[in-house]
């Protein structure tokens, strides 16, 4: 990333503006309409980009920095002086690895065995006719409503008396499933063409067999999509980890990167550094789906 | 004629039977699919939820015993000033925060259809957001938004924009910019979950549209946005049912302030459950919350349901 | 208690009898609370191996200073083990309720003694009344500020884990540049006032200062503006706890004094949490701050030239505020773990764990007979001299309803007087009734 691009964030409309009006004055004698419109596009594409991207290259520049660059007067988005210290640092201070691998445990197994569930009844509910489906439908849009606040003291409380908190299970089991995870899937089956899973049906074959072999490869990226969902709420998530583990060592991510957020003072270096190492895999995960949806779109997409 | 009439009839019968024999299958095989779902939810979601109810007619406070007090907890709901001051904070943020959300994701999607070059990092970046931690993100906002030493009112300033008090404390400006990071947060996933509608939009429909001489604009109202609907309709239910719900960015950036500006009626039910230790009534809150959020959606479900057989 | 609580629950439940499920689950979470009972009324065995859960929000660097203190008692000892569970302040307070509803609580929690007489008033935690009269912990050795302020109804629920006393930090490099003298910081509230036009400077004239004579945070702080109100005579609450005193011309007095002085003369920005306002001291934007010892770390590091000194002084008095933090015992603890964690409360106060802690986290010390040892920074021993310490006074200690009128109604009124909506005579005269009610509840 340049400083140029850096500095095209700085003042949105201002820069947008007189860039693109000197683009087409430059070029519109030489060039074609269409290629003007096609350069207005990069443009815009990339002034909106870095518009939205600005508090997290902010937060990925903020890393680098040393403490005392942080609050310096004139604020920077570069920094000054650029240090690993804060990555060393992260290391020594809370147990990262474990952290990590507990996160990818607790949000890897979340999210496979929820895409699991999820898409059985979406497919139950988006396929098949049967007696009480909109009851179904209604009670789990009902379910999507429900604040979270209201039912941890709750759920708490039971998961406590079956002997499950403090332990993974516990931390899993109750998101194994997610009444937004059925609904998202189920609208995204009802607009997949039947055909093809009719003349499955007409072969014979079982309604396991039509959603594992025709719907799901299918619907490969809404589950992907989902996933990515399921995948980062659960790798973000702070207060439910932390109150169904015993410690921080059996905890997630977040709630080590929280021991930065000191009672009195932050210390920003460490944090963004900590939240950019956790941002890392979610990333790797957001670019597989986007290979997928350039897939996708080279074979059926609008031009 | 008699004996036609018979075996049509017979063959009827048959065949009924035959489509009720497939029915009761299909029957059972449907709920064989849901059960795990069903399982879970029942367990996990419904019947905390059923248990938070019943504490709604309690006084519970997380430490003393629940007394029961009836109807209590709502009667005084309806009569406290804090509530409705959430409530119309509530409605507000969703009234302005879904459609934006909605037209903004709609249109960034259209835009990132389109063949560019840096198309994948535009997408990602809008998409970033999303994936990023609120709370982490929010230090990011503030530290940014700060009017004195921040760096966006410091680029501000040098182009003669002078923000005098915080956008975050500033008791006018506050709700916007809580609004803001809202849709800044959200509206990359409900783009992408458009793109991934997009993608299933056959060709042909545009190839047969504009051998019909379709315009641009009559391919996106009679092609794309129909069959779309199944996006809209996921997109719009869910981003009213977020926005009704909206909590996190306003915990860690305002937390309700100033002066409540920014309560909204979830914060309200966290402040009362677990500040307050009124958890009872925290409880009664939610549950006119969930009344209020169900009827809004079926209204909403029902509008766009009736969208849907149009096309 | 807990009996108590799950047959309320039983009969509740009987007369929702719509939910069978319910009962299966409920007997089943009743089978596991019964396994986990604590009776109190055991004695206490002074030789069984104990395993103490501290809980605390000491996140960021004063997390590791405080480790060093528990793994300096765990070595001392080879019967009782204290393992410390660290989580931000909110997070604290929501999972102790949680665990607490759910009997799986730690056997120690440190809490702001702000937020303690809330909790206490509910039965959450037992009084320690016994641990000050026990010679042998020398409490007589600690700064009464610190001990007093988890007294809540006339019983003390907590020891003391640290006393932050606030002091003026002072740029002296801002204070040469408006031509003051950079020795001679504001004694009183009139001097400040005569140096907020030197002090506060908009230089280009847009109406917005580029640097403000104080930092003065007005939410989600160290309270700042409420020990103003102490320096007229005035405050939230009386003494007891019974009265609002917010609608008293003193109170009155004090707020118009400095709202006035940051509508009118700019002295401060408006809307200032307190990590703003430290940013802004930080950045040189302030020529003066009132804050806790914490912040010197950061300043030195930063390079800053500042001067600490005791906060002006109103036309009363001038005390400042002390924030304190108290760990407890739950209600549920047995005699063995409380005699447990009085062990590991007498450590921490002990000489050498207030060495080790003050040296850390440059913090004072809870007790003022170790100053001499503090060697590690200067400022521990500066922010717990003995003039310092006896002139701070704990925000509404012993207020059940304190933490309620603080977050909803004192900080709302005054960010409305601060914004101009409405008078600073009429919002808190309201406000006053609206306190008033909490205190009767």
């Amino acid at each position: 990333m340049t400083v140029t691009l850096v500095n095209e964030t700085v003042q949105p409309d201002e820069h947008r503006g007189s860039a693109q009006s000197k683009r087409s004055r430059r070029s519109g004698s030489i060039v074609s309409t269409y290629s003007i419109w096609k350069w207005l596009t990069v443009i815009a594409g990339i002034v909106i980009a870095l518009a939205m991207l600005l508090p997290v290259l902010w937060m990925a520049f903020t890393a680098f920095k040393p403490e005392t660059d942080i609050v310096t007067y004139p604020p920077t988005l570069w920094p000054r002086e650029v240090t690993f210290e804060n990555f060393a640092e992260v290391w020594e201070r809370i147990p990262f690895a474990q952290l990590y691998l507990n996160t990818i445990i607790f949000a890897g197994s979340v999210t496979l065995i929820s895409l699991l569930f999820d898409s059985m009844a979406a497919y139950a509910l988006a396929r098949l006719e049967f007696r009480g489906s909109g009851v179904v439908l209604v009670l789990i849009l009902l379910l999507l409503m429900i604040p979270f606040q209201v039912t941890l003291i709750p759920l708490y409380d039971m998961l406590n008396g079956i002997g499950l908190t403090n332990t993974l299970p516990g931390l899993i089991i109750p998101r194994m499933t997610n009444a937004f995870g059925i609904f998202f899937l189920r609208q995204f089956f009802l607009s997949l063409p039947r055909d093809l899973e009719e003349a499955a049906r007409v072969d014979g074959a079982s309604e396991w067999r039509i959603y594992w072999g025709v719907i799901m490869p299918l619907a490969k990226p809404a589950l992907l999509t989902l996933g990515l969902f399921h995948f980062q709420y659960n790798w973000n998530d702070l207060l439910w980890p932390l109150i169904m583990s015993a410690d921080v060592e059996s905890a997630t991510l977040p709630a080590g990167l929280a021991l930065f957020m000191g009672q009195h003072v932050v210390e920003y270096g460490l944090l963004m550094a900590g939240a950019l190492l956790a941002l890392l895999p979610v990333i790797v995960f957001f670019l597989v789906i986007q290979r997928s949806f350039v897939a996708g779109i080279a074979t059926t997409g609008l031009k | 004629m008699t004996t036609l009439e018979s075996t049509r009839l017979s063959e009827t019968v048959r065949a009924s039977r035959r489509r009720g024999r497939f029915a009761r299958k299909q029957e059972l095989t449907a709920w064989l699919f849901l059960a795990p779902a069903i399982v879970i939810l029942t367990a996990f979601m419904l019947y905390p939820m059923v248990q938070a109810a019943y504490l709604s007619l309690t006084d519970y406070n997380l430490i003393r015993a629940a007394e029961w007090v009836g109807f209590d907890n709502y009667i005084e709901l309806l009569q406290d000033p804090a509530f409705w001051n959430a409530f119309w904070n509530t409605v507000l943020y969703a009234v302005v925060v879904t459609p934006i959300t909605v037209g903004l994701s709609l249109a960034l999607a259209l835009f990132l259809n389109r063949q560019f070059v840096g198309r994948a990092f535009v997408r990602t970046a809008i998409f970033l957001p999303f994936i990023v931690s609120l709370g982490i993100i929010a230090i990011a906002w503030t530290f940014l938004l700060d009017p004195n030493i921040g760096l966006l009112s410091y680029w501000l300033a040098q182009i003669g924009v002078v923000t005098e008090q915080g956008l975050l404390s500033d008791p006018n400006t506050a709700m916007g910019a809580v609004m803001f990071v809202g849709v800044w947060k959200f509206v990359g996933f409900y783009m992408v979950m458009y793109l991934a509608g997009l993608q299933s939009i056959p060709e042909e429909l545009y190839e047969a549209a504009r051998l019909d001489g379709a315009g641009a604009w009559q391919r996106f109202r009679n092609v794309t946005l129909p069959l779309l609907s199944n996006q809209t309709l996921l997109v719009s239910v869910l981003a009213l049912i977020a926005t009704l719900q909206a909590f996190d960015q306003i915990y860690v950036m305002t937390r309700g302030g100033p002066f409540f500006k920014t309560e909204t009626i979830v914060m309200l039910i966290y402040r009362e459950g677990f500040q307050e230790l009124r958890f009872g009534y925290g409880a009664a809150i939610s549950i006119v919350l969930l009344i209020f959020v169900f009827l809004l959606s079926m209204i909403q479900y029902g509008y766009f349901r009736r969208k849907q057989v149009r096309y | 208690m807990q009996q108590h609580r799950s047959s309320t629950r039983r009969r509740a439940r009987r007369r929702l009898a719509v939910v069978p499920a319910a009962l299966a689950v409920a007997a089943l979470a009743l089978a596991g609370c019964a396994g986990q009972g604590k009776s109190s009324a055991e004695e206490a065995d002074p030789n069984a191996k104990v395993t103490l859960d501290f809980w605390n929000g000491f996140t960021g660097p004063d997390g590791p200073a405080l480790e060093q203190v528990v793994s300096d008692f765990n070595a001392s000892q080879d019967r009782i083990t204290v393992k410390t569970n660290i989580m931000p302040w909110d997070t604290l307070y929501q999972k102790v309720l949680t665990a607490v509803a759910g009997k799986n609580g730690p056997d120690i929690v440190a809490m702001s003694a702000s937020r303690l007489p809330q909790y206490a008033s509910e039965g959450l935690f037992q009084p320690v009344d016994d641990y000050y009269e026990n010679a042998d912990y020398e409490s007589d050795a600690l700064t009464p500020a610190a001990a007093e302020a988890s007294v809540f109804d006339g019983k003390n629920y907590g020891v003391p884990v640290n006393l932050a006393t606030m002091l003026m930090y002072y740029n002296k490099d801002l204070f040469t540049a408006a031509g003051l003298d950079p020795e001679a910081p504001p004694k009183t509230w009139d001097e400040f006032a005569a140096m907020v036009p030197k002090l506060t400077v908009d230089e280009d004239g847009d109406g917005k200062p580029e640097q403000y004579a104080i930092a003065l945070a007005d939410h989600e702080t160290v309270p700042m503006y409420p020990t103003f109100l102490w320096n007229t005579g005035g405050g939230i609450v009386d003494e007891d706890g019974e009265k609002s005193l917010l609608d008293t011309p003193e109170t009155l007095e004090a707020l118009n004094f400095w709202v006035d002085l940051v509508r009118e003369k700019n002295a401060s920005p408006v809307g200032l949490a307190g990590a703003d306002a430290d940013k802004l001291f930080q950045t040189g934007k302030a020529a003066i701050e009132i804050v806790g010892p914490w912040m010197t770390t950061g300043f030195d590091e930063a390079g800053l030239n500042y001067g600490l000194a005791p906060a002006f002084a109103g036309p009363t008095d001038s005390v400042t505020l002390a924030d304190v933090v108290s760990m407890s015992v739950p209600a549920n603890a047995d005699a063995t773990t409380k005699e447990a964690a009085y062990e590991f409360f007498a450590y921490w106060n002990s000489k050498e764990g207030q060495i080790t802690w003050a040296n850390g986290s440059g913090f004072p010390p809870t007790r003022s007979d170790v100053a001499a040892d503090i060697t590690e920074s200067p400022y521990p021993a500066i922010f717990g001299a003995s003039d310092v310490t006896s002139n701070a006074r704990v925000l509404m200690p012993g207020v059940a309803a304190g933490g309620t009128i603080m977050e909803n109604v004192f900080t709302p009124a005054l960010q409305k007087a601060l914004n101009g909506e409405g008078s600073v005579d009429d919002l808190f005269t309201e406000a006053s009734k609206q306190a008033q009610a909490e205190l009767d509840k």
